[in-house]
């Protein structure tokens, strides 16, 4: 597991499903979890605040968890910052959309806890060899 | 690893003679939705179904799901029961704001949740899965303008997105066995397949 500190946004537009990933991540040892409930006002809280990972929605109203991803990457302040799809998307075409544009990760909903903490993990190692 | 569990679009279309409209069918683990006066029917047992429309415009569409039978306590944000059911409700939902419904203008009616698997062991299905429809739509701010729920019988279903006019038969009398093998099927389905999916590309 990375540094329990780690601070994650989650983005999603369903409450819900803010909730299901928060407790998810608080059973991973990850209770540094704020919310956002779009794009929009996604990416106004990573860019006021100091986020170390992202969790993000792909359909949203507003802005899409795709075009936030994309602002992520094209801004120079933000451009490293992983991100993780969860989404109930599972088209071949999102996929690679989603890749294409600089995710780090995809989960497809509804997901297991083991599936998110086996991407987490993985996303975190690759960090800490591209940092090494 | 299994396939995981996937809400699927309805594919049975037919002209309906006594209402005189194209209709939808849906069956468990199914939804559908349009723009079109159309009309969406279902027969359910213990799943529920939601039936939600923009009130402004009429888009609609009509999910049917029940919780999967994870163990443990339903109602915890961390069951995989939950997980799954408001997979089941974000779906129906995104296809109606991507079919360009408005969120602040989405009413609800929802139906079934009835105790008709006398077979089930564990607790009330029905009650569980009508309790978490209603949960979900008040935490989501949608509105729910209509409902018929629990009770023993199954019920028949006919939805019209276009006015939001439902039309409920309670089915007294089942006179096959069909619908409660097609609930014991699909609980089945959901128990087997991992709840779940993921992708690996990265």
């Amino acid at each position: 597991m990375a540094d329990p500190n780690t601070k994650f946004l989650v983005v999603d537009d369903f409450s819900t499903m803010r909730r299901i990933v928060r407790n998810l991540l608080k059973e991973l040892g990850y209770s540094n979890v704020e919310e956002a409930e779009d794009g929009v006002d996604g990416l106004a809280k990573l860019r006021a605040g100091s986020f170390d990972f992202v969790v993000s929605d792909w359909n949203m109203p507003n802005m899409d968890g795709l075009t936030m991803l994309q602002n992520i990457r094209a801004d120079a302040a933000l451009s490293k910052l992983p991100v993780l799809m969860v989404t109930a998307e599972a088209k071949k075409e999102n996929i690679i959309a989603a890749a294409q544009a600089g995710a780090n990760g995809y989960v497809v909903k509804p997901f297991t806890a083991a599936t998110l903490d086996e991407k987490l993990s993985k996303i975190f190692e690759k960090l800490e060899k591209a940092g090494a | 690893m299994n396939p995981a569990i996937e809400e699927q679009l309805a594919t049975n279309l037919y002209y309906d003679r006594t209402f005189d409209c194209e209709t939808a069918k849906i069956l468990p683990g199914e939804y559908y939705f349009t723009n079109k006066p159309m009309l969406i029917v279902t027969v359910l047992g213990s799943c529920v179904a939601a039936c939600i429309r923009d009130r402004v415009s009429g888009i609609g569409g009509m999910n049917h799901f029940m919780l999967p039978d994870g163990g443990g306590d339903s109602s915890s944000p961390m069951s995989a029961s939950m997980r799954y059911g408001a997979y089941a409700m974000e779906v129906l939902i995104n296809q109606l704001l991507k079919a360009g419904a408005r969120r602040d203008n989405l009413e609800a009616k929802v139906f079934g949740g009835g105790n008709v698997l006398r077979g089930f062991t564990s607790m009330n299905v029905g009650e569980r899965n009508a309790r978490f429809v209603r949960d979900f739509l008040h935490t989501e701010n949608i509105r729910i303008v209509a409902e018929d729920l629990n009770d023993v019988h199954p019920r028949k279903v006919y939805f019209f997105p276009a006015t939001g006019k439902v039309l409920v038969k309670k089915l007294r009398q089942l006179n096959n066995y069909t619908l409660v093998k097609r609930e014991q099927d699909y609980a089945s389905r959901l128990k087997i397949n991992e709840v779940g999916g993921e992708v690996d590309l990265f």
